[in-house]
């Protein structure tokens, strides 16, 4: 008899070996070293994961965190460069453009003598 | 290379609360624009900076958890204090509706025939769609509280289905809603009975929108692999907000479609 500590009862429950051996949370690490695998799902990898699921893409998590951890000064809403300045500044014209446009159309609308 | 010998996040300087005032400022002068000059473009372009402010300090916030590391315990923690008072403060929005529904319906005024419902209006039957709808929501409830299970024990397949499932029923409850909105009998203009139903229905209806459009988006970070089995707050917030607009609902469904009726 396997067991498992069960999140929903918050208590040991009966289990599969397979679950025994690869508590929850405990995965154990995909290789890195996949085949470059560039059109959809990933060539599977001869791993120790009990459920062998069908990976919706590659985790990219890792380079990522290695790309917005390099100390380079660049604040976190720019760290992706291009995409980013060109997002910003595009918010940042509409912003500015649209509030100076507010400012003005209610200077204009508190002149009641201009309506007529 | 210094580092902080302290568990808090200090946010880099970021522009996005300034800018997300001046949307607002946007949003409400375009408000006034539109009713009394006829005027759509500010409106329009305040709508359009929100979206855009808010994509990007959400996903900026995504940065600094998943790729940056800064949601330590402490952190973690002053965020779902955070959410919860948020939630607790829509519960007060709702409860306003729900007192002018009850100031209204319970001592119905000569004007509306001393009667609730008032006399000409014919009410939604409570049996039928609003029935399925409340079936919708709380079988949205189970996927979502199986999705988390799955994702608590690292069940990738199980937490991506649920989630889907839970969007799915999200969905199909605002395309009923919506549907019930073209075929009813009475508009908001028509007495308090009106007003009260549309403006707390449709603020709910508004609730789910929101509510599935950040389940969609945890189903994306999910996809991208951003949750570990005992880290995904992000996806705990959805749920609770998500379990939220469903007691709102049963509580409208209760009060306005039944009690109501």
């Amino acid at each position: 008899m396997y067991y498992k500590f069960s999140s929903f009862t918050q208590n040991l429950t009966g289990a599969v070996a397979a679950a025994a051996y690869n508590p929850q949370g405990l995965k154990p690490l995909v290789s890195t070293e996949l085949p470059s695998s560039i059109f959809g799902t990933p060539t599977k990898v001869a791993s120790e994961s009990p459920a062998a699921v069908s990976y919706w893409g590659k985790n990219k998590v890792p380079e990522l965190q290695k790309l917005f951890q390099k100390s380079d000064g660049v604040l976190v809403h720019l760290k992706q460069g291009v995409p980013d300045k060109l997002l910003y500044r595009t918010t940042m014209a509409l912003a500015l453009g649209g509030s100076i446009y507010c400012l003005i159309a209610l200077y204009m609308a508190s002149q009641p003598k201009n309506r007529k | 290379m210094t580092h902080q010998t302290h568990l808090f996040h200090m946010v880099n300087p970021s522009p996005w609360p300034i800018m997300g005032a001046m949307a607002a400022m946007m949003l409400t002068v375009g408000l006034v624009l539109w009713f009394h000059c006829n005027l759509n473009l500010i409106l329009f372009l305040g709508l359009i900076s929100t979206l855009l402010i808010m994509f990007q300090w959400w996903r900026d916030i995504v940065r600094e958890s998943t790729y940056l590391g800064h949601h330590t315990p402490p952190v973690q923690k002053g965020l779902r204090y955070g959410m919860i008072l948020f939630i607790t403060s829509e519960v007060f929005f709702f409860l306003g509706f729900f007192w002018a529904f009850y100031h209204s319906s319970l001592a119905p005024t000569p004007e509306l025939g001393g009667q609730w419902p008032p006399t000409g209006i014919t009410t939604l039957d409570p049996f039928e769609v609003p029935l399925l709808n409340t079936a919708v929501l709380l079988a949205s409830g189970v996927t979502v509280t199986w999705a988390h299970h799955s994702l608590m024990e690292a069940n990738r397949a199980s937490a991506i289905h649920a989630l889907i499932l839970t969007i799915i029923l999200g969905l199909y409850f605002t395309a009923l809603q919506a549907m019930e909105y073209y075929e009813a009998p009475f508009t908001i203009a028509d007495s308090s009975y009106g007003s009260t139903f549309f403006v707390a229905t449709g603020f709910h209806g508004l609730h789910v929108i929101i509510g599935s459009t950040f389940l969609m988006t945890c189903l994306y970070r999910q996809t991208m692999h951003h949750f570990t089995s005992n880290h995904h707050f992000g996806f705990e917030a959805a749920a609770w907000y998500w379990h939220f607009v469903d007691v709102v609902w049963l509580f409208l469904y209760i009060s306005i479609y039944w009690w109501g009726s």
